[in-house]
């Protein structure tokens, strides 16, 4: 069937993303292999990693998770543009990506012409593209302008046009990278109204956004990613729940005058408006802090704040993870039902777990203070890093206490 | 060869890109495509008072002089014009590349197909000055041009070679961009197009390095078919075509070596 995406082992990864030295150049290829070894080394970005996703022919399928996490490379290995390190991915049927729309195009050659090359760049035939263009036509209105050079445009005629052709391919697959933001109102409603027709006609769907409102009424399924792995997959309002949850419905993006801290090419590791600070967080056993627990054993998680004013709505919260990404579990005091007073200058709220009844292992918490709808005031993304450890190598993530009981001599 | 097989199937994309390169470079002048036709008659029009009147280089068969340089430099612009775009033409179409899907070695070829194009229009200039230069009894006409398509196909291979290359490599190494500059004035002074190997009162070192010059015998052979009139010989014909297939093979090696991460260097 056309239209089927499959992702078997996907790793991709980018080497000299981001760094102060984008390219190499001759005179550092001419240099010494030891230098040039060194420094490949240390500038190699995993995007992606272990990446099992298969999609099938006519799904809509939303790719979330914060910036960095990886959707945008998963969508452009999807569309063909960039291979995967190591792995598999299998297309069945005609892609067209939106990821920018009339990225295309020529400034200084007419509509016309720019739509018959970007047709043509997205597979069709000269003769399909001018059977189709009454219909690109008609969705861009941009009347006139066809016939003038591209770079009279206004930003909107563009973006119309861009979308007009993309869509008239009449793709099995179509990847779209946030470009329904682009336009104005009306564009976007358009836009919406088509694709949802598209829908219909059975075309499969994979949509990378930030607008979870757009997300929940657009896709049946979504994939949660976080630093380059599926954190979490299923319908859709399951995970955008626990994608909410996770940032605390916190935007990826500080408030104004906010603070970001932390984060490596781009990847924002801790974010909010640093209104309520977190000083440090660490995970303490009756022996003290440590970050070698043994399963089952008591501890206590302490959490040292600094408000910088006085607040009343606050939420101090922790998420639980496991290395591969896993999320484990989540409290916050608010389900919890304490009920705020007030956070005032520096002090500690600590969290007490009788026993830490976890499968061996290296986890990872979050740690935020943020307000009841969720605006972080400081949300730290793996704040404290920990193993734990016990003699068995219990599987899963839960290692209960437990007793078997039996009749007889069943056992020695 | 794979590569071919895939240019071969984006042959109609290449002509409506070429296209698109010509009419946007003519899109905003009066002469539009004149200008191709008028470049190369200003150059041979300067060349023609600068050695006429001011210079008097003497060659044995470099008679007259501002035809026999024109004859030499036509397909030596042919192809450092496309060498130096090829530098750029991945990089300049970076949002294509990364933004909609396409494959990336039809960029060189546009590049090669529209400076091809280029060579063809200025190539009645030098058949019209050949007539001239035939009437005025200056220099016989030669009857070897129909030999011409022949003598552009080792250049052609080299050209195309040379811009697949170049492209995949300037994207990898950003400074290549002004190394090859360096590197085609280089070449430019050490092939045969403003003097002649024929005669050359060098040092025989310098001969010898001269001669080793892979340039210099698609050089002699176009302009032994355009100029001269005289048929080269069959081992200049050999090795004119071995030096264009090796650049052709050399240069389709690199770009398949680099062609899949070309999208993330870009």
């Amino acid at each position: 069937m056309k239209g089927g995406l499959r992702f078997e082992g996907v790793r991709k990864v980018y080497r000299w993303r981001g760094s102060r030295v984008r390219h190499e150049s001759v005179k550092g290829a001419v240099l010494g292999s030891w230098w040039r070894r060194r420094r490949v080394k240390a500038e190699e970005h995993v995007a992606l990693d272990g990446i099992d996703l298969t999609i099938e022919a006519g799904e809509a399928v939303a790719l979330i998770g914060p910036n960095g996490s990886g959707k945008s490379t998963l969508l452009k290995l999807a569309g063909g543009i960039l291979r995967p390190t190591r792995g598999m991915v299998d297309v069945e049927g005609r892609v067209t990506a939106l990821i920018e729309l009339g990225a295309g195009f020529h400034p200084e050659i007419t509509g016309r012409e720019n739509v018959l090359i970007n047709g043509m760049l997205l597979g069709l035939s000269r003769s399909e593209v001018e059977a189709r263009l009454p219909e690109i036509l008609d969705f861009a209105g941009i009347g006139g302008f066809i016939d003038q050079p591209v770079k009279t445009y206004s930003s909107g005629m563009y973006v119309r046009l861009g979308f007009a052709v993309a869509v008239a391919v009449d793709p099995d697959v179509l990847l779209i990278d946030e470009v329904l933001s682009v336009g104005d109102e009306a564009f976007t409603r358009r836009c919406l109204d088509r694709l949802a027709k598209m829908r219909q006609a059975g075309v499969t769907m994979v949509l990378v956004s930030h607008d979870l409102d757009l997300v929940e009424t657009f896709a049946d399924r979504a994939v949660y990613l976080g630093k380059g792995r599926i954190r979490a997959r299923g319908t859709v309002d399951s995970v955008v729940a626990r994608y909410r949850s996770d940032v605390a419905g916190a935007t990826e993006k500080p408030a104004v005058g906010g603070v970001t801290r932390g984060g490596i090419d781009g990847e924002v590791q801790r974010w909010g408006s640093g209104e309520v600070e977190i000083v440090s967080a660490e995970l303490t056993t009756t022996t003290g802090a440590t970050r070698l627990v043994p399963g089952g054993t008591e501890c206590r998680l302490r959490i040292r704040y600094r408000a910088h004013r006085r607040i009343e709505d606050f939420v101090v919260g922790v998420a639980w993870h496991r290395a591969d990404g896993t999320l484990v579990a989540g409290h916050n005091t608010d389900l919890d039902g304490l009920v705020p007073k007030s956070i005032e200058g520096e002090g500690e709220v600590s969290c007490t777990y009788p026993a830490l009844d976890l499968a061996p292992g290296d986890y990872l918490v979050d740690v935020a203070v943020h307000a009841k709808d969720g605006a972080a005031y400081d949300y730290w993304c793996d704040a404290v890093r920990f193993r734990v450890t016990s003699t068995v190598d219990w599987p899963g993530v839960w290692a209960p206490f437990h007793r078997w009981e039996w009749d007889g001599e069943l056992f020695e | 060869m794979t590569l071919v097989r895939l240019l071969w199937r984006q042959r109609a994309l290449v002509a409506v890109l070429v296209r698109r390169e010509l009419n946007a470079r003519y899109r905003a002048s009066v002469l539009g495509f004149l200008w191709s036709l008028l470049n190369p008659l200003l150059l041979l029009a300067v060349y023609a008072v600068v050695f006429t009147y001011i210079f008097h280089p003497r060659f044995p068969g470099g008679d007259p002089y501002p035809l026999f340089l024109f004859s030499g430099l036509l397909p030596w612009l042919f192809f450092s014009g496309t060498v130096l775009d090829s530098s750029v033409t991945l990089i300049d179409n970076g949002p294509l590349l990364a933004k909609v899907m396409c494959p990336p070695e039809i960029f060189p070829a546009v590049t090669v197909v529209s400076h091809f194009v280029h060579h063809l229009l200025a190539l009645p200039v030098l058949l019209a000055a050949l007539v001239v230069a035939a009437l005025a009894g200056w220099h016989p006409f030669p009857m070897t041009v129909w030999l011409l398509p022949v003598a552009l196909v080792p250049w052609l291979l080299l050209a195309g070679g040379a811009a697949l290359g170049i492209s995949a490599l300037s994207v990898k190494f950003r400074d290549l961009r002004d190394l090859v500059g360096h590197l085609l004035n280089l070449l430019f002074f050490s092939s045969p197009i403003i003097y002649s190997l024929d005669g050359l009162d060098a040092p025989p070192w310098l001969e010898r390095i001269l001669r080793l010059n892979p340039l210099a015998s698609l050089v002699e052979v176009y302009r032994g078919v355009v100029f001269t009139g005289a048929i080269p010989g069959i081992r200049l014909w050999l090795v004119a075509l071995a030096v264009g297939l090796a650049g052709w093979i050399l240069g389709a090696l690199i770009f398949v070596r680099f062609r899949d991460t070309l999208v993330e260097s870009v």
